[in-house]
């Protein structure tokens, strides 16, 4: 009986010794994860802005802090606000022949409208913060408008990028639309399902999976330009103008020009997403050495716990083996006098003690299995960079990247069977250095004396 | 002569006790020959208890010269005594000292543990030593559930096991009613006729003592006086009280019922 507690409570320290690394490594992992997808988004960023160095962004919306904003002139697949960024704000409109005008500037290759409306269904999800636990209702979707012209869409990437299933929109199409992936959980839909935006019953002809970068938060649906004007009611209306230059030479004359003459457009050059890039970079490397940081404080914390509990072990096996030996000192006594040897009788208390720790370690490999994600995410700091992800279906923007940190499926699977066979190794170790006092005050005892002792 | 099994010179035995030297023996002489039955008796305080570790090579003696089995014992090291205890000693306790979560025959494997006998060996021998207890059909019993008395005779087969040159008991019938007493008593005195085993037995009771063919009376640490016992008279066939003949099972003289 005595034994079986003693065991649990071995077993307790064992599985502390076991989850502590197995929390080590999921987290480890996890900076891991995050570093490659800061990486991928980075050099996906830069790609673009090298692209679309003559591109020259008319947009309607304002005011988009540098945190929020992505660089925009990505491909409509990307999102020109992040989940921070646009909702809440006014959407403003601009008359399609303002387009035309540019079109009449010195310099101007073309001038490619889109068209962005945010649906009137809203979704509310609640997104942990530093600053604490944000509500927010946004707009389930956005509208986009793409004008489906053969030569733009040749041209220039103005398409949703990541086709999944189905194909991409192309000149023509009318009744159709292609939507991203995070979108066809809501509408229940597959290629060629039936979706009514606003009203009006659209074919699906294709999925689209824009995860560039991470920015999985977008759930837009992708239409003829003309057409996303009809449903929304802003026939003739355009939110953005996607201005191309001649020549990288000229961006700077047009830009001027834009400028001076509709200052209800924002205008960004490539030298404005290359400052936001740069802004976006830093903020990264940040979180990316936060992350590092507290890593290194949660091995420092990871190793004080360990030795701890190692150093518990031993002393619980120490306690239990010196309480035995004295329980038992007549038995000892007995062994000698019938001739076991100072040799005999220690061993046979050190096999006893290394026993109950190879127990011990059985119980806590099956303690630690069992109860390693809650053990780590107990005895760890948490390395938290935006908060964890949402909780809603839709994962949010951010949500996505930062790691689910101490996520229960990584601590398990950092369970190795290496970390259980060296946890077994250590059982051994600390049964045996722990009944080692033990066992040679067992074989000191006299047997003359162990004798009168009841 | 017989051959001299146990041989002591002077031996002496001081304990310290806070800077004091507190002598438990003071020169005691002693000889026990082959096939001998001696009881060693004494008051409380007598060092019985003491002599009888010395004897078992459990204590060193402070000085004197003891000889075992022609074995000069008194300056060997604890590595040495142990295998002269586990040959040459069988050890009976007052309190039977089995190992209560093994088994009779268990126990009885005990000291042949360490030993170069096979293993089938020993299993066979247990059975042979507690069958010679009259204990066969309880070999698989654990000692709580086997009577004081039976407790003691699994000692005593556990005592037999390799075939010791000597037997020390200790009190051996101190833990035990009258009749167990008896039974354990004429046990060891029929093991000493028939096998010949040399048996040296510490008590007190002078009427377990007058059992044996030799009784030493420890006094103050040293050996006062030597009487005999009935047993002597048990192995000479003869009754101690009318002469007459008997026979070493009788339990009273068939002449004079005089219980022996």
């Amino acid at each position: 009986m005595r034994a079986i507690l003693v065991i649990i409570a071995l077993g307790f320290s064992m599985a502390i010794m076991i989850s502590i690394p197995s929390g080590i490594v999921a987290n480890q992992e996890a900076a891991q994860r995050l570093t490659e997808n800061f990486n991928s988004t980075i050099s996906n960023m830069q790609e673009e802005i090298n692209k679309t160095s003559t591109l020259i962004e008319c947009s309607t919306s304002s005011g988009q802090g540098t945190f929020s904003s992505a660089p925009s002139g990505m491909p409509p697949g990307m999102p020109s606000g992040t989940p921070f960024g646009r909702f809440g704000q006014e959407e403003i409109f601009v008359n399609e022949t303002v387009g035309d005008e540019i079109r009449s500037i010195d310099g101007v290759k073309d001038v490619v409208p889109f068209f962005e409306k945010s649906s009137n269904e809203t979704t509310s999800e609640t997104i942990n913060t530093p600053r604490g636990e944000f509500t927010i209702t946004r707009p389930l979707y956005t509208i986009t408008g793409v004008c489906l012209n053969s030569s733009f869409i040749d041209d220039y990437s103005i398409l949703p990028t990541n086709i999944t299933a189905g194909r991409n929109l192309r000149e023509g199409d009318s009744d159709v639309l292609v939507m991203s992936l995070n979108l066809t959980h809501y509408f229940g839909l597959a290629v060629g399902g039936k979706a009514e935006i606003n009203g009006k019953s659209f074919t699906v002809v294709g999925i689209c999976n824009s995860t560039g970068g991470g920015f999985t938060g977008t759930r837009t649906v992708y239409m003829n330009l003309s057409q996303a004007q009809a449903i929304t009611g802003e026939i003739g209306n355009v939110s953005r103008f996607d201005v191309y230059a001649e020549d990288v030479s000229y961006v700077d004359g047009i830009t001027e020009v834009i400028n001076a003459a509709y200052s209800d457009l924002r205008v960004t050059t490539y030298k404005d997403r290359l400052t936001n890039f740069e802004n976006m970079q830093t903020m990264y490397n940040e979180t990316l050495n936060n992350a590092q940081s507290t890593l290194g404080q949660t091995e420092t914390v990871a190793t004080q716990e360990i030795i701890v509990a190692v150093v518990a072990t031993s002393l619980i096996v120490l306690f239990v083996m010196l309480y035995t030996v004295r329980e038992r000192t007549k038995e000892i006594g007995t062994l000698k006098a019938i001739g076991f040897s100072t040799w005999n009788v220690m061993s046979q208390f050190m096999l006893e003690g290394i026993l109950i720790s190879l127990m011990a370690g059985v119980a806590g490999i099956a303690i630690g299995s069992i109860g390693a994600p809650f053990l780590s995410s107990l005895l760890l700091p948490h390395i938290s960079l935006f908060g964890g992800s949402s909780s809603s279906r839709f994962q949010s923007g951010f949500g996505s990247v930062s790691p689910g940190t101490t996520g229960s499926e990584s601590v398990t699977a950092a369970l190795s069977p290496q970390l259980m066979l060296l946890a077994f190794g250590v059982a051994v170790l600390l049964g045996a250095l722990g009944s080692l006092y033990p066992a040679w005050r067992a074989a000191r005892i006299r047997p003359a004396e162990a004798m009168r002792y009841e | 002569m017989s051959e001299v099994i146990l041989k002591a010179e002077e031996l002496s035995k001081t304990y310290a006790l806070n800077k004091r030297k507190i002598p438990a023996l003071s020169g005691v002489n002693l000889q026990v020959n082959k096939g001998e039955f001696v009881a060693i008796m004494g008051p409380s305080g007598s060092g019985k208890t003491t002599l009888l570790n010395v004897l078992g090579c459990l204590d060193k003696p402070t000085s004197g010269k003891m000889i075992l089995d022609k074995v000069d014992v008194a300056k060997l090291p604890e590595r040495e005594l142990c295998k002269i205890r586990r040959d040459k000693i069988g050890f009976i306790f007052q309190t039977f000292n089995l190992l209560p979560y093994l088994n009779a025959a268990e126990n009885v494997e005990l000291p042949m543990e360490n030993t170069k006998r096979p293993r089938s060996e020993r299993r066979k021998r247990a059975r042979e030593l507690l069958e010679l207890v009259g204990l066969s059909g309880r070999e698989e019993h654990r000692p709580q559930r086997l009577s004081a008395g039976e407790q003691q005779r699994v000692a005593i087969a556990r005592a037999l096991a390799n075939d010791p040159a000597m037997i020390l008991a200790d009190e051996p019938t101190g833990n035990l009613d009258t009749q167990n007493k008896y039974e354990i008593v004429r046990l060891l005195a029929n093991l000493n006729i028939d096998r010949g085993t040399t048996i040296v037995m510490v008590t007190h009771d002078s009427q377990v003592a007058s059992h044996t063919e030799r009784m030493l009376l420890l006094q103050d640490g040293r050996i006062t006086k030597e009487k005999q016992g009935l047993h002597l008279a048990k192995k000479k066939l003869v009754c101690p009280y009318c002469g007459g003949k008997i026979q070493p099972s009788d339990e009273r003289c068939p002449n004079c019922r005089k219980r022996l």
